[in-house]
C-alpha cells in the first residue's frame, strides 16, 4: 500500500474514531473517552499541548496532570512534526476534501497569496494574549479539530449541533471560494503552536537530487500538496505538516531513487 | 437562556470554572444519565461548550463519574463523596408547592439522596430544605409535580 494511501486510511478511522468513541462511552464502554482537545486511552491522558498552555495562561496556575497530558503530543510533534494535523485532524480532512473539490471543479479562489507563516503565528500570539488578558480560554473556541470532535460528539448525544460549527462552515466557504487553505496555512492556532514544538532533528521532507536521486523537475509534488506548498522549494517550513503526499508521488514517478525523502 | 448555570459536581467557583474549563465536553461523555450537556450559543459566548445541567429535563444522580475525567481541574479531580459535593442549594417556593398548600405531597422528600437530612418534614409534613445539607444535584426539581417546579436549585459558587 502506498502512503498516501495509508494516510488516507488514518484519516478515515480517526474520523470513524471520534463518532464511535462517544457511541461506546454512550453504551458504558469508557476505556477511550474524550474528543481532540483532550482524550483519555485508558489511564493516559492526551491533551493538545495548546489547549494546556492556554489553561496555564488563563488560571495562572499549574496543574500537573495536564501538564504531563501534553507530553505525548508534544513529543510526537518534537519527532515526527505536525503529524497530528496531517494524519489525524479532521479539519484537515475537511480542508483537503473542499481543495479536491475545488481542483475537480475548477473554482478559482479570489485572492491567492503566497502561503506565509507569519499570519498564523499572529493569531497565535493574539488568542493567547487574549486568553490571559480576559482569562477566558480564546483557544479553545478557535479549535477546528476540537470543535470537530466536540461536535461529532453532540451529534450521537443529541442529534444536534452547536453554533460552534459555524466555525466550520465559515472555513470551508472561505478555502473553497476566498483563500485556498486559509485555516491551516494561515490561521490554525493549534497547528500555529505545534510549529513551535520543532528543532533540527524533527522529521521533515528534504529534497535533496543527486546523480543516484535525479529529478528532471516534473512537478508531480507541487502538484500533489494538499497545502499548495512547493516541496521543491526552500521555504517548506513551518508550513509543511508531512503528510509525506509529495514523497508518495515522487516514489510512483522516480521509484526508491526519489529526490524527496523523510529526513530527521 | 440561564443566568446561573448549574455546574456538574466538583466545579469550581464560577469565574475560575469559565477560565479552566477547555471545554472538551469529556464530562458530559463520562455522565451516564445524560444529565450533562454541553452549553449552546444561546447561554451566552461565555458560557458555549461548558458542561450544564437542567435539572427539569434531567437532574445529577451523584455517580461521582465526572469530576475525575476533567483534564484542567475545572472539575476537582479528587472530589468522591456525593454528600461533600456542593452545585448549589434548593429552594421551596411555598406558595406553588403542593404540600405547603394542603395536599399530600412528598416527592422532593422522597427522593433526594441526601435522604432525611437535605429535604426534611416539618410536623405539618411540609418540605423543608437544610442549605448546609443540600448538595444541589436537582432531583427533587426533577421530580416536583407541579409546574412549573416548586422546588428549583440554584446554583452556588463554593470556593
Amino acid at each position: 500500500m502506498s502512503r498516501k494511501n495509508v494516510r488516507t486510511l488514518v484519516q478515515a478511522a480517526s474520523l470513524v474514531l471520534i463518532f464511535l468513541i462517544p457511541f461506546l462511552n454512550r453504551k458504558g464502554i469508557t476505556a477511550i473517552a474524550g474528543t481532540l482537545y483532550s482524550l483519555a486511552v485508558g489511564p493516559v491522558w492526551i491533551t493538545d499541548p495548546v489547549i494546556g498552555v492556554q489553561t496555564i495562561l488563563a488560571t495562572m496556575s499549574l496543574d500537573t496532570k495536564l501538564l504531563l497530558s501534553i507530553l505525548i503530543p508534544g513529543s510526537v510533534a518534537l519527532t515526527w512534526g505536525r503529524v497530528f494535523c496531517s494524519w489525524i485532524c479532521p479539519q484537515n480532512m475537511i480542508s483537503e476534501l473542499f481543495d479536491a473539490l475545488a481542483e475537480k471543479t475548477g473554482i478559482k479562489r479570489l485572492f491567492n497569496p503566497v502561503p506565509s507563516p507569519i499570519p498564523r503565528f499572529a493569531v497565535l500570539a493574539v488568542a493567547l494574549l487574549a486568553t490571559l488578558s480576559l482569562k477566558f480560554p480564546v483557544v479553545s473556541l478557535l479549535s477546528a479539530p476540537g470543535i470537530i470532535s466536540v461536535q461529532a460528539a453532540n451529534l450521537v448525544y443529541d442529534a444536534a449541533v452547536g453554533a460552534e460549527l459555524g466555525l466550520i462552515v465559515m472555513i470551508a466557504l472561505f478555502e473553497l471560494f476566498i483563500v485556498r487553505r486559509i485555516w491551516c496555512n494561515h490561521v490554525c492556532p493549534v497547528g500555529g503552536f505545534l510549529v513551535l514544538l520543532r528543532f533540527k532533528r524533527t522529521m521533515k521532507v528534504t529534497f535533496s537530487k543527486s546523480e543516484e536521486r535525479p529529478c528532471d523537475g516534473c512537478g508531480v509534488c507541487v502538484e500533489t500538496c494538499r497545502l499548495g506548498l512547493d516541496p521543491m522549494g526552500k521555504k517548506l517550513y513551518p508550513l509543511c505538516h508531512n503528510c509525506g503526499d509529495c514523497i508518495a508521488a515522487c516514489e510512483g514517478v522516480k521509484g526508491s531513487a526519489n529526490p524527496l525523502r523523510f529526513t530527521f | 437562556m440561564i443566568s446561573r448555570p448549574l455546574r456538574p459536581p466538583g466545579a469550581i467557583a464560577e469565574r475560575q470554572f469559565l477560565a479552566t474549563c477547555i471545554r472538551c465536553g469529556k464530562c458530559a461523555q463520562a455522565c451516564p444519565y445524560g444529565a450533562i450537556r454541553l452549553a449552546g450559543i444561546m447561554d451566552g459566548l461565555e458560557n458555549m461548550g461548558t458542561p450544564v445541567i437542567r435539572p427539569r429535563k434531567n437532574p445529577c444522580y451523584l455517580c461521582m463519574k465526572c469530576p475525575s475525567v476533567c483534564p484542567s481541574s475545572a472539575l476537582k479531580r479528587t472530589l468522591a463523596k456525593k454528600e461533600d459535593v456542593r452545585m448549589g442549594s434548593a429552594e421551596i417556593d411555598k406558595k406553588t408547592c403542593l404540600a405547603w398548600q394542603g395536599t399530600v405531597c412528598r416527592s422532593c422528600y422522597d427522593d433526594c439522596p441526601i435522604f432525611d437530612e437535605a429535604v426534611k418534614m416539618d410536623d405539618k409534613l411540609q418540605p423543608v430544605v437544610d442549605k448546609k445539607k443540600c448538595v444541589g444535584c436537582g432531583i427533587c426539581e426533577n421530580v416536583c409535580p407541579a409546574d412549573p417546579a416548586a422546588v428549583v436549585v440554584y446554583a452556588g459558587d463554593v470556593s
